[in-house]
């Protein structure tokens, strides 16, 4: 796989990242300046991968955030993750995080998680934001990974597809 | 020798399905909050049914497939569900407010119209638009669901390779050349 295939999804998934970042924060902004009717679809977009219960949730000029704590922790998780991918693993390599990695950093959240559930204790909104953060700078290093596998794939097939048969 | 393909649609209805339904039940589907949980691990759930079906070992692009299209039908089951629990749905979001309000958080004015209001769009349109929005945020969390279902459940033991000629023993039969 060329480091210029690994770039290129890393650069999109950033682009991504950051857009999707800022559309959290447009639809608390928007409602905070009067434009109902663009935060309402700025909070619908969000409403199918978060509860968006305002309590749980960060504020922006007095409105909840368009996710919970824990959705943003895992989405700025995520890019940090995706910051620190050229520092760890560089371009030109390509592999996958050892799963006991993953089970590692995904046992805080689920503890919490679990415990919230099962009534053991409520907590507060920046703990959510920690669990879900330290959750979410795993994910680019699977998601970069994948997807330029699969860029690959798709090229590779192309490329024997064009080939002269013998 | 050629490769096998394998087969995405199958595993991806199965767990799309289960995913979606479990999104779309109210309570039950809050917990998509972690990360798309359900849709996630049905993506994985899909990795794993598609490495149970296929001979070679998994590659990362084929989780990355399997999820998305875990994902698509996901985003369409969650949406169905959804359609006759709207209703419920608005209930639910403006007790949560209530709520919210009688702990002593402050309101700010229009905040039930508008967090309420984005879960009860009913028009036809908002529907498609809904599940269009659905489908674009389920696929990607469903093709990520997917590489670390193969990461998790997608390789495979290889076959052991057949000892290199040099460590074969010299045959002592006679072999065909010899039978000549």
């Amino acid at each position: 796989m060329t480091p210029r295939t690994v770039r290129a999804v890393w650069i999109l998934t950033l682009s991504g990242t950051v857009l999707w970042l800022g559309a959290i924060l447009l639809a608390p902004w928007l409602a905070g300046r009067g434009a109902s009717g663009a935060a309402r679809f700025f909070y619908a977009v969000f409403a199918p991968v978060c509860h968006q219960i305002p309590g749980r949730c960060f504020a922006l000029d007095g409105y909840p955030l368009a996710v919970c704590g824990r959705c943003l922790g895992i989405y700025a998780g995520f890019a940090a993750g995706l910051l620190l991918y050229p520092l760890v693993r560089g371009f030109s390599r390509i592999a996958l995080p050892p799963v006991r990695l993953f089970l590692l950093l995904v046992l805080p959240m689920a503890v919490d998680g679990a415990a919230g559930v099962l009534g053991l204790w409520k907590s507060p909104v920046g703990l959510r934001f920690a669990t879900g953060f330290v959750w979410g700078t795993v994910l680019p290093f699977y998601f970069v990974t994948g997807f330029a596998d699969l860029v690959r794939a798709r090229r590779d097939r192309a490329l024997e597809k064009a080939a002269p048969t013998k | 020798m050629p490769v096998q393909k394998p087969e995405y649609l199958r595993p991806a209805l199965i767990a799309g399905v289960v995913a979606g339904l479990l999104s779309g039940l109210p309570f039950i589907g809050a917990a998509n909050c972690i990360c798309c949980l359900w849709i996630v691990g049905g993506a994985a759930i899909a990795a794993k049914l598609l490495a149970a079906n296929t001979a070679g070992a998994l590659t990362m692009g084929d989780g990355a497939i399997v999820g998305a299209l875990t994902g698509i039908v996901a985003a369409v089951a969650d949406s169905l569900v959804s359609i006759p629990l709207k209703p419920f749905s608005m209930d639910l979001a403006r007790r949560v407010l209530d709520k919210a309000a009688e702990l002593g958080g402050e309101m700010p004015a229009g905040l039930d119209e508008i967090v309420a209001g984005s879960s009860g769009f009913t028009s036809p349109g908002w529907f498609l638009i809904g599940l269009f929005l659905t489908a674009a945020v389920f696929t990607v969390m469903g093709a990520l669901g997917g590489i670390i279902g193969v990461s998790l459940f997608g390789r495979k033991a290889l076959p052991p390779s057949p000892p290199p000629a040099s460590a074969i023993p010299p045959s002592t039969g006679p072999g065909p050349s010899d039978a000549a």
